[in-house]
């Protein structure tokens, strides 16, 4: 069985504007299933580009991208989103929720997209994920009342509703105090021992990066060290 | 009941912006209400205008053409085929009236189209009493079965129709008629034809319709004394006028008597082509209005989605990052417009009703037409909330398909 869940060959993406230049160059990179790996490096090195690209949202890019061994480089759109939707949880480096939605739905949408469980299912797995960060308390409350923090923890809660196989975040604990950092890492932590779940986390804590399984170390769009 | 995630989405939107939700549906509202009002002011108008040309006028009259003797008549008389040059051609004298007209009325009757037969003849005159003279026409019918097929009855002044039957030499004439010469119920008239000689008649009725021209020169004879009147026999008939089921098929049905019967049949339509022009006329202007109050109502749909989408974007790549598709995206915005312009529809039907309604209670008072004549049609709200399902339609899927393209990544980028 395949081993790998997420692979790179040579993976290169140009910026036209103002002129071009290349952004990634000849990423070749791969992460094991149940592996939690940090990307660390310079602001402006790339880091968030490398993450849309794997995540799948970004399709203009040379190479080709692996995940869970199945090639996803020159897929549809609407295939691309169904494994979004199925295998990959995404936290934004700004948590973006949907401002006219209650935070429960905003963890509920995917969920009820992918329409694997009911309503009511959905329901109760989106409360669970919300304690697993405390804030279930908030649940009812609208999206855009929260504080930038407890924002942050809602869109990591979402991310995790469908179970998906790779979890990837752009700085997922940049809004968060130590003590929730910590809450986050140890269950991120969980995740990958426990329920054999990837994680991909670009970060600039050194603390959080050090404790994770792998660095990979990014500069000037290319990888210095893995 | 299971709603879709979709259609949870849409409806969140719709409800968190009430007052522009609102707005776009009043727009498809007042677009569908206008949309049945014209409809039905429409085809009240030419629906009045229709029963009152065929006051007067048969579905279909079959009279025998004046036809002028030519070569080819000779040639089939003489049953050879040369080249012949008539000199001084004249008007062929069988032309004049229908040969065996009841045997012809029975043919006729066979037609399933037809509900309703009558013979007349019809005598050009000059109406005469005292020292007035006047041209006319009288119209040598069967009173009653004229009455069944053109309601002569609603347009009686005074006298009573039915006298006719009893009143040997009666006549009854048109208004225009009376006032010009003077004339009451009871007294006499010379009436005399080209041909015949004149005769001394007894006005028993005096009608008026809405056409002036007619009841300046019209009146009504029993058919036996019209056919005195030109000095003919019982079974001279100048027309037969025919009425049909649906008289929308007059003109394939006259063609299909002419070759039975060999005589021209001549169909409303011909008859009327002005009439018919007007309802032409009035089908452009209708559309026109239609199509603009249309075009409004969507545009206002058009307006509220794309501001949607522009103050929603950054949602829309969220979605999108969270693995909706670009269907399920357009999914949303056009739920959106269909729930405006299902609510828009369901008060326009309703306000659309009630206009036509308040309408139809509007007093004219112009001669026969005493309200506006509006239809209660139901095809007519039929066909506004189908307009107006499908203008909504249209103009949400444009901006929803843009909102479909949202690319997630430089959206998310900022
Ligand atoms: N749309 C764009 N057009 C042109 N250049 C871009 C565009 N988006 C990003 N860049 C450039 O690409 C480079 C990589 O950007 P990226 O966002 O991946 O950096 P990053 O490593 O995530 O930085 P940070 O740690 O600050 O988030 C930057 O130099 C940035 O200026
Ligand atoms: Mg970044």
């Amino acid at each position: 069985m395949e081993n790998s869940a997420l692979k790179t060959k040579n993976v290169t993406k140009y910026f036209h504007d103002p002129v071009t230049i290349p952004v990634l160059k000849n990423i070749n990179l791969d992460v094991k299933k149940g592996e939690f790996v940090s990307i660390v490096g310079k602001s402006g090195c790339g880091k968030s580009t490398l993450l849309y690209v794997l995540s799948t949202m970004d399709s203009d890019y040379e190479g080709e991208l692996e995940i869970n061994g199945t090639l996803v480089t020159g897929l549809s759109l609407n295939a691309l989103a169904k494994i979004r939707n199925e295998s990959i949880g995404f936290v934004f480096q700004f948590h973006y929720l949907l401002p006219d939605f209650s935070c429960l739905k905003n963890v509920m949408i995917p969920g009820l997209r992918l329409g694997k469980y009911s309503v009511k299912e959905v329901e109760q797995r989106a409360y669970e994920k919300l304690k697993m960060f405390g804030v279930e308390e908030l649940a009812l409350k609208n999206a855009n009342r929260l504080s930038g923090g407890q924002q942050q923890r809602v869109a990591i809660a979402r991310a995790l509703i469908n179970d998906p196989a790779i979890i990837m975040g752009d700085e997922p604990t940049g809004n968060l105090d130590s003590k929730n950092t910590g809450i986050v890492f140890d269950l991120f932590q969980k995740l990958s021992k426990e329920y054999g779940q990837t994680l991909i986390t670009v970060t600039h804590d050194e603390d959080f990066a050090k404790r994770s399984d792998r660095i990979i170390e990014m500069a000037d769009g290319e990888i210095l060290k893995h | 009941m299971k709603i879709s995630v979709n259609t949870e989405i849409a409806l969140t939107y719709l409800s968190s912006r009430k007052k522009q939700t609102a707005v776009a549906a009043m727009g498809v509202m007042f677009g569908i209400s206008m949309f049945i009002f014209m409809q039905s002011l429409m085809k009240g108008t030419n629906d009045y205008f229709e029963k009152a040309s065929f006051s007067s006028t048969a579905h279909i009259r079959m009279y025998s053409e004046n036809k002028v003797a030519d070569a080819h008549m000779l040639n089939s008389f003489l049953k050879d085929n040369s080249e012949k040059i008539l000199i001084n051609p004249k008007q062929l004298t069988q032309s004049q009236g229908i040969t065996n007209p009841y045997g012809i009325i029975q043919n006729i009757k066979k037609n399933k189209q037809v509900v309703a037969v009558t013979p007349q003849v019809t005598a050009t005159v000059i109406y005469s009493s005292g020292s007035v003279n006047i041209n006319g026409t009288v119209a040598g019918v069967s009173i009653d079965e004229e009455d069944k097929m053109f309601d002569v009855q609603t347009n009686m002044v005074t006298g009573d129709l039915h006298d006719l039957n009893r009143v040997n030499n009666g006549l009854l004439i048109g208004k225009g008629v009376a006032d010009k010469l003077s004339l009451h119920v009871g007294d006499n008239i010379t009436v005399r034809a080209g041909t015949g000689s004149p005769m001394i008649m007894r006005v028993i009725g005096i009608f008026a319709t809405t056409i002036k021209q007619i009841d300046e020169s019209k009146s009504y004879a029993n058919i036996v004394q019209a056919q005195n009147l030109l000095g003919k026999d019982r079974s001279y008939v100048t027309d037969i006028k025919v009425n049909l089921a649906d008289y929308n098929n007059a003109p394939k049905v006259a063609r299909d008597l002419e070759t039975i019967t060999g005589y021209k049949a001549e169909d409303w339509v011909q008859s009327n082509e002005q009439l018919k022009a007007a309802f032409k006329i009035r089908a452009i202007i209708l559309n026109s209005v239609i199509a603009v109050i249309l075009l409004v109502a969507g545009f206002g749909i058009y307006n509220i989605l794309n501001m949607t989408i522009y103050e929603k974007i950054k949602e829309i790549a969220i979605l999108k990052a969270t693995g909706f598709s670009g269907g399920s995206v357009v999914s949303i915005f056009l739920q959106q417009a269909a729930y405006i312009g299902v609510m828009g529809g369901f008060v326009g039907v309703i306000f659309g009703f009630v206009l036509t309604f308040m309408v139809s209670k509007i007093y004219i008072g112009a001669g026969t037409l005493k309200y506006l004549p509006m239809s209660f049609y139901v095809p007519h709200y039929i066909e506004a909330v189908t307009f107006g399902i499908l203008t909504t339609i249209a103009a949400g899927y444009f901006p929803a398909r843009k909102a479909s393209k949202v690319d997630p990544v430089s959206i998310i980028r900022g």
